[in-house]
């Protein structure tokens, strides 16, 4: 069992100077983050994961108990030498103006350049090195702010890689991207530190894809609890459904997604193979309809799907009546139709 | 070619610098030349390089009027529109600059306290002031622009929204005048009439003796100026990065707040409030640079408001005639539109520092 990097004793966390005089978000908080790990923090809104990241990176103080950075004190930490161990990448977009990549990234040699912040060769060096591990060789002389949001979100992981941090924090980092932005983000955070060592703490929204790329979820629940665990433990043990739990909303255990609860409409039997079964299962589900195992003995409705020249032909048995349809968006329209 | 691109761009920068240079060359050579009274270019340098031969109230003229005018001039330009990008960065506002938060009607509170109200020294503005009294009038002015700037800062800290912290620099700035009023009901005759003389602003007030106090004020609070452009560019990013970047927050918004009022305070004590030039040249610099670098910024801002403002002197004079307009109507003439302009561009969806 290795040292861990960051590590948290009975933290408190929380606001100091709102009314009342002190607003506790979490307490009792003992985590652990070690080193090379891609850990993403997890939760519904309000869970308090933008305060934890805060207090973690030092923006906030601790209300109680303490932040170890690398053994020491975080409070002990001035704000030169936690820029040396930490550096973040925060949700807000940024509006710096004209400036280019390059002045951006450069950036990140803050804590390194002196007073009047010359870039010197080696620099510039890492510099590169930040842009080629997050894949944007090439746009060192473009503007930041005629680029996308998800290669500006990009941008500032070179700036803070920049920083040569032993430590990555990103507080939701996805969550102004379009869906093929957040998915490049997490792979990239998860090739950080796969592919180059790094130590990454990411807040998210996007479950399935910190399911699918972290080491470790830290699932914090609305009442400031976290659990930590791989993520497919927390899935069984049944944490991940409780902390995300909601009306008419569940989380599909067999399948590792959410689903909304429609109407009930009853069983239906479905015989069918490969992908065909999978988006078949999902348009039934859609209307409100569990998918039993097809049984031959069992009587009611059932859908079968065979595979034709042009594609496939779905065939519906229910009161008593065959009907076949050439594609999905028939077939649940004729279901929608059936009585009761 | 990421070198090639960057040695173009460099070279295009170091072109644009050269430019603004034989700029400012140009406007003060007209600047020397035009005005009411005809003077022959070969005398004009005659005088400037202290050749004899030249009739007495050319002389005079050349020496004692136009040239410390100038001087003022350059440096109120430089000035103002330094502590116009300073103000911009710290607040995150592009309409941020002395005039609009109020930070002028601080200085001129501080300056209206010293003439009417302790009674720094008799009559301050009659032209044997002394040394003392001038440095009491530029520290006035300075703490008072000090003063106001502090609270915006204190109270700003409360509110993120850009328009919010316009509408407080409009409420500090009517009650700093509120204040002047209340001062000018109680005061004598004479002081208030000095005082109104003052509020005009005017380039061309300026003695060489004050001009004495004035230039080492501005050179050092410029020259503070060199120490900045790391930090300002940090917060660009906004102060959360900057933290976490390991900059001392508070010391950069202390040393902002020194220059930035020591600058404009300065220039209010001498040359009376002159408006717009320290909202409207940071801009004019980001477009011309097509950046938002401090370290480019901060020189383009000094040379381009010098250009300004001698230029603005230039049209105040009115070349040809014998009128000469208060600087503050010129200012305020091509200003104002300009600042409408900024505001309807901002409108289409453009982030607040964008070119």
């Amino acid at each position: 069992m290795k040292t861990p990097l960051l590590s948290t004793r009975n933290l408190q966390i929380g606001y100091t100077n709102g009314k009342p005089a002190h607003k506790v978000v979490a307490s009792n908080l003992n985590l652990e983050l070690t080193q090379n790990e891609f850990v993403c923090l997890v939760g519904p809104n309000g869970a308090g994961k933008s305060t934890l990241l805060r207090t973690l990176t030092g923006l906030l103080p601790a209300l109680d108990g303490e932040v170890l950075l690398a053994g020491r004190k975080l409070a002990q930490y001035s704000r030169k030498e936690l820029a040396n161990e930490i550096s973040v990448v925060l949700t807000s977009p940024i509006e710096v103006g004209a400036m280019t990549v390059n002045e951006l990234v450069a950036m990140g040699r803050f804590p390194f350049t002196g007073l009047f912040d010359r870039m010197g060769e080696h620099d510039w060096k890492v510099v590169r090195r930040a842009l080629e591990m997050v894949g944007l060789l090439g746009f060192e002389e473009r503007m930041v702010h005629k680029l996308s949001d998800g290669e500006r979100q990009k941008v500032m992981i070179a700036r803070a890689l920049a920083q040569e941090p032993r430590i990555l924090v990103l507080d939701e980092p996805t969550a102004y991207l379009d869906l093929p932005g957040r998915v490049s983000v997490m792979n990239l955070l998860h090739e950080l530190s796969t592919d180059h060592g790094q130590t990454v703490l990411t807040s998210t929204h996007d479950l399935d894809l910190a399911m699918r790329s972290a080491d470790r979820l830290w699932l914090m629940s609305p009442g400031g609890m976290i659990i930590s665990g791989a993520p497919e433990d927390l899935v069984l043990s049944g944490d991940f459904q409780r902390v995300f739990a909601r009306d008419r909303i569940t989380y599909d255990v067999m399948n590792g997604h959410f689903l909304v609860a429609g109407n009930n409409e009853g069983e239906i039997c479905l015989q069918a193979e490969g992908e065909a079964r999978v988006w078949t299962e999902r348009a039934l589900q859609r209307v409100g309809y569990s998918v039993i195992e097809d049984n031959a003995n069992r009587t009611g409705m059932r859908v079968s799907v065979n595979r034709i020249e042009s594609g496939f032909m779905w065939e519906v048995q229910a009161e008593n009546q065959t009907r076949q349809f050439e594609d999905l968006e028939s077939l649940v329209d004729y279901l929608r139709e059936l009585p009761g | 070619m990421n070198i090639e691109s960057n040695y173009k761009i460099n070279r295009k920068r170091t072109g644009l610098f050269i430019l603004l240079i034989v700029l400012l060359l140009i406007v003060v050579a007209l600047n020397l030349t035009l005005g009411s009274v005809r003077i022959p270019l070969q005398d004009i340098l005659k005088v400037l390089l202290g050749q004899s031969g030249v009739k007495d109230s050319w002389v005079f003229i050349i020496r004692d009027y136009r040239l410390p005018k100038i001087i003022t001039a350059i440096l109120a330009g430089m000035a103002l529109s330094a502590s116009g990008l300073q103000m911009q960065t710290m607040f995150r506002n592009p309409l941020a600059d002395p005039f609009i938060l109020g930070i002028n009607s601080g200085a001129s509170l501080g300056v209206a306290i010293a003439i009417m109200g302790a009674g720094l020294a008799g009559g301050l503005f009659i032209p044997a002031m002394n040394f003392a009294g001038d440095l009491g009038l530029v520290a006035a002015a300075s703490l008072g622009a000090g003063v106001v700037m502090g609270l915006i800062l204190l109270v700003g800290k409360r509110v993120n929204n850009p328009t919010t912290l316009l509408i407080l620099g409009l409420m500090f700035g009517h009650a700093t005048s509120a204040l002047v009023s209340l001062l000018i009901y109680f005061s004598a005759p004479e002081k208030v009439k000095a005082y109104s003389i003052w509020s005009f602003g005017s380039f061309s007030g300026v003695t060489w003796d004050q001009l004495i106090v004035l230039v080492p004020v501005i050179v050092f609070a410029i020259a503070l100026l060199a120490f900045l452009p790391k930090g300002l560019n940090a917060l660009l990013l906004g102060e959360d990065y900057a933290k976490t970047m390991g900059l001392n927050v508070t010391r950069l918004r202390m040393l902002v707040l020194i220059s930035a009022s020591v600058l404009s305070g300065a220039i209010t004590a001498f040359a009376g409030p002159i408006g717009f030039i320290g909202v409207a040249v940071p801009h004019i610099a980001r477009n011309l640079f097509k950046t938002s670098n401090h370290k480019l910024l901060i020189p383009a801002v000094i040379l381009i408001g010098a250009i300004v403002a001698v230029a603005a002197d230039l049209i105040a004079q009115m070349p040809g005639s014998q009128f000469v307009l208060p600087i503050n109507v010129v200012t305020s003439l091509f200003g104002a539109p300009f600042v409408v302009w900024i505001v309807l561009k901002r409108r289409k969806g453009s982030t607040s520092f964008n070119v």
